[in-house]
Order: C-alpha cells, then sequence, then structure tokens
C-alpha cells in the first residue's frame, strides 16, 4: 500500500502532517538531482514519487538516475514510475546530453541502481496519487510537460484536484536557451506545455529569465565540495561537467540552478513575486516553444488565442541572496 | 561639412492615421530633412484611403509638391484580409472629420517602384520612414535585389521588443499586419533602425499638451486638435490613460535626429504563423547557442531601447505649434 512509504517518509522527516506532498516529474540531470536530493532534506515536504520524462537525458536513463538518487539518498522504497519517451507529437526527443553529459550525470558512470520502476506509467501515477489525496498533492515539474499533459488527458479532474504544479519552463521576454525564443523544456514538448498552460488548474511557472539570475559560482561550488552536507561530494562530482559547459555557453563560471530555484519556488514562493496572466506556448514556426504572458496591461477590443483562459502565476521577480541562502542550507545540510 | 547641412532626403511610407498625420507634418516641419515623397499602405485604413489622406494631409500642409505613390492593397502573399485599425483612427482615418476629397492623384509609379527608383537615383542617400505594415518595402526589395543596398537607412515603426504586442499579446500591429514582409525586411541587410511599441508607450501626448495645442495658432496643432478624439477615446477604453501614444511621431523624429533612441543591434526575425503571428524576436548575440537555429548568420539591424521622451515632446509641441 502506498501509505507504507508515506510513513516512512514522515518518519525519516519526523514530522506529521502540514507537509506538502509532492511527485516530482523530472529528467536527472544535474540541476534535477540537485533539486532532487534538497527535497528529500526538507521538513516541509513529503515526496510521494518521482516521475520520469526526456529532457536532459533519454526518458530511459532518467528512470535509472532517478532509482540512482533514490538509492543515494537511502529512498529505495520511494516509486519510480517512467514516463512517456516521446513528446506528445512523437519524433525522437531532443537531448542535452552536451549540458548534462552522456549518463546525464555529468560523466561520472556510476554503477547502474539495483532497484526497478513500478509497473505504473509516469500519468499513471499522477493521476492515482492526485485522486488518492484530492487538492493535497503537487506536482514539480522540472523537464518537458509530457506526462503532466497525458494525466491532463487521461483523467478530467486532474486539473482541478492537483493542489497546483510548479513547472520549470519556459522564458518571459528574455531570449530561450534553445535558441533565442525558446526555452529547452517547453522547446521539448510545446504541445503539451500549451495544454498545461491552459488547463485551468493552479500552476506556478518559473521561466529561465528568473533562474539564470541564480547562480553558484566557483566558490560557492567549492564551499559545497568542503561542506559536510550529505550529498556534498556526490553533487560537488557531478556539478563538474556542468560547471564547464556554462563557461563555454555563457561565459558563467558557476552554474545556473534552474531546478532548484523551481524548488524554492514550491516551498518558499515568498522569495518571489509573481505576475498572474494567461500563457500561451507557440507549437509551430520558427518560435516554437515560445511561451508568451498575457501581462493584462490592455483591453482588447476582440478575442485572442490568450482570451478565456485561467491566469498562471509566473515568477517575476527574485530574492537571489534570500534563494541562494536556502539552497546552500539544504545542500549543505548534514 | 558642407555634406552634413544638406536636408536626409525621406520618403514616408505611411498609412494615415492619426498619429501618421502629426508624424507627416512634424517631417514637413523639420528643416533637417526634404521629404521627396509619401507611399501609402493599408494599416490603419486600407490602401485607397490611405492615398486620400495622405493627398489631403500635403494640400492641408500645401505641400502639392510632394509626390504620393499608391501601394500595395495586399499582403506580400497576396492575403486580402486585412487586419484594419479603423476602430483607433474612425472610419476615415482622420478622427470622423468627413474632410473634402483631395484635388490631387497619385503618380503612376506604384509605391515599391517609387521606392526602388528613388533609392537608385540617390544611392545612400534616402531614408524610408516605415509607419505602416512593411508590404511595399518588401515588395521593393524583391523588385531590386540592389534596393536593401541603395536605401540609405529603413526606420520602421514596428514590433513589440520583450513586451506584449498591441493587437492580440503577442503581436504589435504594423507587424502583425504582414509578418511574411516583416520577416523579409529585416532579413534584408538593409541599414535598418526599428522601434518599436516598447519605446514608443514612453511618448505620451497628454490632454494638457493637447489644450495647449488647442490655444496655439499653428496650424498643424489647430488641425491636429480636430483629429484627435477618437484617438484619445480608444486610449481611454484599451489603456485607462487620458493621454496618446505618439508612436508615429517618435519614429519620424528618430529619423530626423537619432540621437533621440538608444539603440541595440542584433538580428530579428518574425513568426509567420500560429497563435504568435507577427511576434518580433531580437537576438542580441550575448548568448551563444549550441545549434544552428533560425537566427544564425542573418544580418543584423539595430532596435531603439531607450527614448528621451521629454525631447520628443518638446520637439512634437514646437513644431506643431510653430506653423
Amino acid at each position: 500500500m502506498a501509505s507504507l512509504i508515506n510513513n516512512a517518509n514522515g518518519a525519516v522527516n519526523g514530522v506529521v502532517g502540514n507537509v506538502e506532498k509532492l511527485i516530482i516529474d523530472t529528467d536527472p540531470g544535474i540541476d534535477d538531482s540537485m533539486a532532487i536530493l534538497m527535497a528529500f532534506q526538507s521538513p516541509e515536504v513529503e515526496v510521494l514519487g518521482l516521475t520520469t520524462v526526456f529532457g536532459n537525458t533519454t526518458t530511459e536513463l532518467s528512470t535509472l538516475n532517478a532509482l540512482l538518487l533514490c538509492e543515494i539518498a537511502g529512498r529505495e522504497n520511494l516509486p519510480v514510475a517512467e514516463g512517456s519517451s516521446e513528446p506528445l507529437k512523437g519524433g525522437t526527443p531532443r537531448v542535452a546530453d552536451f549540458v548534462h553529459g552522456e549518463d546525464g550525470l555529468g560523466n561520472t558512470f556510476l554503477p547502474p541502481p539495483k532497484g526497478k520502476k513500478i509497473e505504473l506509467s509516469a500519468c499513471e501515477f499522477l493521476v492515482e496519487k492526485v485522486s488518492e489525496y484530492p487538492g493535497e498533492v503537487s506536482v514539480l515539474a522540472l523537464g518537458p510537460l509530457t506526462n503532466v499533459a497525458l494525466a491532463i488527458k487521461r483523467d478530467s479532474s486532474f486539473a482541478s484536484k492537483v493542489k497546483r504544479i510548479v513547472i520549470l519552463g519556459g522564458s518571459f521576454f528574455a531570449l530561450g536557451n534553445v535558441n533565442p525564443a525558446a526555452e529547452a523544456n517547453i522547446y521539448g514538448d510545446p504541445e503539451a506545455a500549451d495544454i498545461v498552460f491552459t488547463c485551468g488548474a493552479n500552476i506556478v511557472v518559473v521561466g529561465i529569465n528568473i533562474t539564470t539570475q541564480v547562480q553558484f559560482t566557483d566558490a560557492d561550488l567549492l564551499q559545497l565540495k568542503e561542506s559536510k552536507g550529505k550529498y556534498a561530494p556526490f553533487l560537488s562530482d557531478i556539478c563538474k561537467f556542468y560547471r564547464d559547459w556554462h563557461v563555454k555557453s555563457d561565459c558563467v563560471h558557476g552554474i545556473f540552478l534552474h531546478d532548484p530555484v523551481s524548488f524554492v519556488a514550491l516551498v518558499r514562493p515568498d522569495l518571489f513575486t509573481f505576475k498572474e496572466g494567461v500563457v500561451r506556448v507557440e507549437t509551430q514556426g520558427i518560435c516554437v516553444g515560445h511561451t508568451l504572458l498575457d501581462q493584462g496591461l490592455k483591453n482588447w477590443p476582440s478575442s485572442n488565442p490568450w482570451t478565456g483562459y485561467s491566469p498562471v502565476s509566473v515568477a517575476w521577480t527574485v530574492n537571489v541572496e534570500g534563494i541562494l541562502d536556502y539552497i546552500r542550507e539544504l545542500v549543505m545540510k548534514p | 561639412m558642407a555634406t552634413d547641412t544638406e536636408p536626409k532626403k525621406i520618403i514616408i511610407d505611411t498609412d494615415p492615421g492619426i498619429d501618421d498625420a502629426m508624424a507627416i507634418f512634424l517631417a514637413l516641419q523639420s528643416p533637417e530633412v526634404e521629404v521627396i515623397g509619401l507611399t501609402t499602405i493599408y494599416g490603419n485604413v486600407y490602401t485607397t484611403l490611405a492615398t486620400r489622406n495622405a493627398l489631403h494631409l500635403l494640400e492641408v500642409a500645401g505641400r502639392t509638391d510632394i509626390p504620393v505613390a499608391e501601394g500595395s492593397h495586399l499582403t506580400l502573399t497576396k492575403g486580402t484580409k486585412l487586419h484594419i485599425a479603423d476602430f483607433v483612427h474612425g472610419a476615415d482615418g482622420l478622427g470622423n472629420q468627413n474632410f473634402p476629397p483631395p484635388k490631387g492623384k497619385p503618380i503612376e509609379e506604384s509605391a515599391a517602384a517609387f521606392l526602388v527608383h528613388q533609392a537608385k537615383v540617390n544611392p545612400g542617400k534616402v531614408t524610408v520612414v516605415a509607419l505602416g505594415p512593411l508590404t511595399n518595402i518588401a515588395l521593393a526589395i524583391q523588385l531590386d535585389p540592389e534596393f536593401a543596398k541603395n536605401i540609405g537607412q529603413i526606420v520602421i515603426l514596428g514590433g513589440a521588443f520583450a513586451v506584449n504586442g498591441n493587437v492580440n499579446p503577442a503581436a504589435e500591429a504594423n507587424i502583425f499586419g504582414d509578418p511574411d514582409a516583416a520577416d523579409v525586411v529585416f532579413t534584408s541587410g538593409a541599414d535598418i533602425l526599428a522601434v518599436g511599441i516598447n519605446v514608443t508607450h514612453q511618448v505620451i501626448l497628454t490632454s494638457s499638451d493637447r489644450e495647449i495645442l488647442a490655444s496655439s495658432n499653428g496650424k498643424f496643432a489647430q488641425y491636429l486638435n480636430k483629429i484627435l478624439d477618437v484617438y484619445f477615446s480608444y486610449h481611454q477604453e484599451a489603456y485607462n490613460t487620458k493621454g496618446v501614444y505618439l508612436h508615429d511621431p517618435t519614429v519620424v523624429l528618430a529619423a530626423v535626429d537619432p540621437s533621440i533612441v538608444t539603440c541595440i543591434e542584433g538580428i530579428v526575425r518574425v513568426q509567420t504563423s500560429g497563435i504568435t503571428r507577427g511576434l518580433t524576436i531580437l537576438y542580441n548575440k550575448q548568448k551563444r547557442f549550441g545549434e544552428i537555429h533560425e537566427w544564425s548568420n542573418k544580418p543584423t539591424v539595430k532596435v531603439a531601447v531607450t527614448v528621451d521622451a521629454p525631447r520628443v515632446m518638446k520637439l512634437v509641441m514646437d513644431r506643431l505649434m510653430d506653423s
């Protein structure tokens, strides 16, 4: 029974009640690994399971890495549900192995996990957990939104039953990171992203216009390495490859903390300000994957593709120091 | 230094339009430039009416010596379903004043042919100020492969750079009017300065500015005060403001004196399909991408990012009142 896992989790955290039930949809991924291990270290959340998707790696490799992370954290019993291996429209997904390494974990080539994924697919697991605890389960979506879109399509009550969906994705009024128009997660499955943004669920989006403001510098990485953090040695190892890519790509001597920042948006929304508005995703042409927020500055004379949809919360400003302090504390926690 | 005092030759490609009328009058009042022609386009009104209004405005100004060349009635891809903003400018484009029809006629040459011709006879010397959809300019580029090189500069009112559009959240009206033409123009290699609504929304004529215009004896100030009602009502409804955006005047003045704006340089592409049709994306080359993309290896343009709004307003007021 699922309750066994929940009890185990609650006991580890030593907190009963008031903890947020969380499913992390992820493509680990170096910064995903950091966010997942932060979630494991955080008393504010109870991780119900991990669901996997393509993006930083293939879905298959994401699943192996998710299992590996559970083992590293001593959470062997945590369910890992494998997600879709391709975007909604089909085709081979684009995989960012040049950012995260061939193995998705910075070419550290760790031994394979002993554990196995569960029988349920990612979208089945999402629907099951959200139905089991209506209004209580949050989803942290760190990769392309295929699994979440499939859950919405599978169960018409998913959008209203999920507590909220916190998404790392998009670039609002700023350049993308795949090309000038698009950010990688949304570009990975634009059709899915448009379904999710317009589904009516309580949605929080953190774009790379926000996450690229929050960086671990080389000095922060050194501090992490020398810390007594439970997962510091592992994280330091996998971050090397990621850091070198940032130097090459963005002249940043350090790393962007995309996924960790998105996790912080879930547990510490007070460190952000948000703008409410309808978000749509372009699914064709040269700007495929572009996320566009209607800021509501104009009374439109007639209806347009943004009209009639529920607004979502888009992260607008960040307390950079506050977020960095929070991340440092969790990744260096013994 | 003698060449510096020679006025810059400009052709205004326009869809008058209330703020177009203001822009045309400002150009005529600016000794720094010599208006050598108006070319017309759909946008605020249909092209036929734009031509009528252009002729009418030149008659009001007593400048019937300036030729008007009629432009395209269709988009670059022969689209006939045009987006016409008569709800912004009135059914007649000039604030529903029902002015008498002009006596003059457009010249025989089409707008595109006129642009090509003028650029050829004055290579590097003609500035086009494009205040509407970019169909005529794209047609000129297609008509003459040398046009992009012959034209001095193209100063464009168009796009919404890193802000919402004004037709819908994605698109600004001029680019939305003919996205295919806009993409042709932005990637043509010509010397281009694009001024988007991210900049023109900073230049606002308030109702008290309007009162000052109304109380002056300036001919153009008086004329404009009459036609501004519709434009003020539209801004009240659309933006809850008691002022109006001076899109076209800002752009004409940027052509007159480029130092009123600051720019960055980058590649601009226009989305031509989908829900964000008409979206303008500027790639300023600050970030490198791992893969070849649709912005790679395209010529750069200048995009205005700031404007000295008080200086623009002073020029607008001074030049319209002194007429």
